[in-house]
C-alpha cells in the first residue's frame, strides 16, 4: 500500500523564545520533527510491506529526515503557512496528498506541538481518521488500527484511503546514521508551492497580542530546613482545601 | 452580536467548560453529540440550548458520523465550534471546520466577541504565553481551558439525527487498562521521578503515600528504563492523564509529556532539588530541596495531620 508520511510540519514550542513583553520569537529555529513523527514513520514503513512510502513536509527545512527512515521520495510544499494559521497549513499538506494517487494511507505525527494541524490535514482529506493511534497492521484486506482512548485501549477496522495520526510512547529507538542520511539526501525531492496548490480560505487570522497568564507564579518554599518547609506547605494545602 | 456555537461531544471532559466558553459569545449553544444516547442525555442536563445526537450503533466509533455532522453544520453555518483534545472529537472537528471552511486554532483557553470578529486567546509557547487571535469567518477550536461545574437546569430533549456511519471504521475491541483504575480516581496522588537513586528507596514513597491516603504513579524513565512500576502507573501524554486534588511529584523535572498529565491536578507540589527544574514553573507549590530529607518529614506531618 502507497503511504504517504508527514514529518517536520510544526517548531518544537519548547524552543520558542518568549522575551519580557510575553513576544514570542524564534531565532533561527526550525521545523523539528516531533515525538511522534519518528512513530509515525515506523507504521508507514510497516503498513507499505514494500510499496512506496512518500515523505510530505513544508517549510525550507531538511527534506532528509523521512528518506533517511526509508521513504523512496519527499514532497515539499516550500511556502505552506505555518503557525497561526493551522488550517491553512493542513489543507496545504491536504491538497499535497490529493495531487498524488494511489495512496491508502496518510500517517502523521499526532503532536500536541499542535493539534489543529492534525485536525485540519484530516477534515481537509475528508478521508476517514483516527486520531491518538499507537499501532496498526493489514488485516483482512483491511487496516487493524489500535490506538488510546483515555484509560482503554482500542482496536478498530478501518478501511481505506484513511488518515491515522499517531502518538508515541518513547523515544525513538533506530536513529540512522549518518551513512542513511547521506544516501538519503540522494533521493528524489519535489519541491511544490502554495500556489500550485490552490487552497482558497474563507476567514482570516490575525495575532493581536501576547500577554503572561495571570496564573500566579508558584510559592516557591526553601526546603533547607525540611520540618519548617513541611510546615509551611500543610498549612498552604489546608488552606487551598485539599487537605 | 449574538455568535451561535456548537460544541462537540464525545465524552464529558471539559463539556462544561466549553458550554461556558461559548456562552461568552452570546448566541445559542448547541451540543453536538457523537457516542450514545445517554452522554446526550447528560448534556442536556449540563445547560446546552439545545442537543443534537449522531447516536452511536454497536461498533460504530464516533468519527464515523465526522461527515454527517460536518453536513450539518454546513447547513446550520455556527461561527464557532469547539471540540476537547480527546483524538474522536479532535476529527470530527476537522471535518466541520472544512465543511464550515473555519479556521482552525488549538490550545484555545476563551474567545469573545468583538465586533464582527471572534478572537480566541490560545495557549502557546508550551503555556507560557497567550496568544490573541482575531478570527473573520468561522472559527474551530481545540479547547483545553478550565473545565467548569454545569449546574443541572431543566434539561432540553435530545433530538437524535439520523445519520449514516459510513462502512470504513468499526470498533474490534475496547479493552480498559484495569490496574489503573485506583490511580485514575484518586483523589491525592504521589509520583516519581528519576530523583529517587534506588528501587529500595521507593519505601520512604509508599510511606508516605500511605500517610496521605494517596496512589503512587511514576515518570516514564522510572517504567522503562528503571521497571520500578508498571505502564499502568506512567502519568503523562502517552499515558494515564489524571485529576487528583493533590499531585506531589517527588523528583520529577517537569517535561512537557509528564506535566500534561496531571494538568487537571487542583494543586501540584513539587519536590526537587535543583532550584532550576522546569517543574517549579507548572506547579502551585515547589520545596527546593533533597526528597530524601523532606519525605520523610513530610510523611510525619501527613501522618500527625490525620490524628490531631
Ligand atoms: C514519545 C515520548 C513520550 C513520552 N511520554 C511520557 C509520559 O507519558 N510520561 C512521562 O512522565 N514521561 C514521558 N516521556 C519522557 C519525558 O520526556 C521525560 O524524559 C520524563 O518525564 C523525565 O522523567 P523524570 O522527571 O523522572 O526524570 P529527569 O528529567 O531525569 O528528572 C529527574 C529530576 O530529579 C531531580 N532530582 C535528582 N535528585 C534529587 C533529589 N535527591 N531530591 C529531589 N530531586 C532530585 C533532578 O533535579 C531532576 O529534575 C516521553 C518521552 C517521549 C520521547
Amino acid at each position: 500500500m502507497k503511504i504517504v508520511v508527514v514529518f517536520k510540519w510544526a517548531r518544537n514550542p519548547l524552543d520558542a523564545r518568549v522575551s519580557a513583553d510575553a513576544a514570542i520569537s524564534w531565532p533561527g529555529v526550525k521545523l523539528a520533527a516531533s515525538d511522534d513523527d519518528p512513530a509515525a514513520m515506523e507504521i508507514a514503513a510497516a503498513l507499505a510491506a514494500g510499496d512506496e512510502v512518500v515523505g510530505l513536509t513544508i517549510g525550507d527545512g531538511d527534506t532528509a529526515w523521512a528518506a533517511a527512515r526509508g521513504a523512496a521520495r519527499t514532497v515539499v510544499v516550500t511556502d505552506a503557512p505555518g503557525e497561526t494559521d493551522s488550517a491553512a497549513t493542513g489543507a496545504a499538506l491536504a491538497a499535497a496528498v490529493r495531487r498524488m494517487t494511489g495512496v491508502g494511507a496518510v500517517l502523521i505525527g499526532d503532536s500536541a506541538w499542535d493539534y489543529a494541524v492534525v485536525s485540519a490535514l484530516a477534515g481537509r482529506l475528508g478521508w476517514p481518521a483516527v486520531a491518538g493511534v499507537t499501532a496498526a497492521c493489514p488485516e483482512r484486506g483491511e487496516l487493524r488500527v489500535t490506538r488510546r482512548l483515555g484509560a482503554a485501549t482500542q482496536a478498530l477496522s478501518a478501511a481505506g484511503p484513511v488518515v491515522l495520526a499517531v502518538t508515541a510512547n518513547r523515544a525513538e529507538k533506530n536513529v540512522p546514521g549518518m551513512k542513511e542520511v547521506l544516501a538519503a539526501r540522494k533521493k528524489p525531492v519535489e519541491k511544490i508551492t502554495a500556489a500550485d496548490l490552490n487552497t482558497a480560505s474563507r476567514y482570516q487570522v490575525q495575532t493581536q497580542g501576547v500577554r503572561f497568564p495571570d496564573t500566579p507564579p508558584a510559592r516557591i518554599i526553601d526546603g533547607g530546613d525540611p520540618p519548617t518547609a513541611c510546615e509551611q506547605l500543610i498549612a498552604a494545602l489546608r488552606t487551598d482545601g485539599v487537605i | 452580536m449574538a455568535i451561535d456555537g456548537w460544541v462537540i461531544i464525545v465524552d464529558e471532559n471539559r463539556a462544561g467548560g466549553m458550554l461556558d466558553a461559548a456562552r461568552r459569545l452570546g448566541g445559542r449553544v448547541t451540543a453536538a453529540v457523537a457516542g450514545r444516547r445517554d452522554l446526550a442525555k447528560r448534556a442536556a442536563g449540563m445547560g446546552f440550548d439545545r442537543v443534537l445526537c449522531w447516536e452511536s450503533a454497536d461498533g460504530v466509533p464516533p468519527e464515523a458520523y465526522a461527515a454527517a455532522m460536518a453536513e450539518r453544520a454546513a447547513q446550520e453555518a455556527p461561527r464557532l465550534v469547539l471540540a476537547s483534545d480527546a483524538p474522536p472529537a479532535r476529527v470530527l472537528l476537522g471535518a466541520a471546520a472544512a465543511a464550515l471552511n473555519a479556521a482552525l486554532v488549538a490550545s484555545v483557553r476563551a474567545v469573545a466577541a468583538a465586533g464582527e470578529k471572534i478572537v480566541v486567546s490560545r495557549a502557546a509557547a508550551e503555556g507560557k504565553v497567550l496568544e490573541d487571535i482575531a478570527v473573520s469567518g468561522a472559527l474551530a477550536g481545540i479547547f483545553d481551558g478550565d473545565d467548569a461545574e454545569q449546574r443541572g437546569g431543566a434539561a432540553v430533549t435530545v433530538e437524535i439525527v439520523p445519520a449514516e456511519a459510513g462502512a470504513a471504521l468499526r470498533v474490534l475491541s475496547t479493552e480498559a487498562e484495569s490496574g489503573a483504575a485506583g490511580l485514575l480516581t484518586a483523589a491525592r496522588v504521589v509520583g516519581v521521578g528519576l530523583g529517587l537513586r534506588a528501587r529500595d528507596d521507593l519505601q520512604i514513597i509508599e510511606k508516605l503515600a500511605a500517610a496521605m491516603g494517596a496512589e503512587t504513579a511514576c515518570t516514564l524513565p522510572v517504567c522503562d528504563d528503571m521497571r520500578w512500576f508498571a505502564s499502568h502507573s506512567v502519568v503523562g501524554s502517552s499515558h494515564s492523564r489524571i485529576a487528583p486534588d493533590l499531585y506531589i511529584a517527588l523528583g520529577i523535572s517537569g517535561q512537557p509529556q509528564h506535566m500534561s498529565g496531571v494538568r487537571d491536578a487542583k494543586v501540584v507540589v513539587a519536590v526537587n532539588s535543583d532550584p532550576e527544574a522546569r517543574i517549579f514553573k507548572n506547579c502551585d507549590y515547589g520545596i527546593v530541596g533533597d526528597l530524601y530529607k523532606i519525605v520523610p518529614v513530610l510523611t510525619a506531618a501527613f501522618a500527625a495531620s490525620k490524628n490531631p
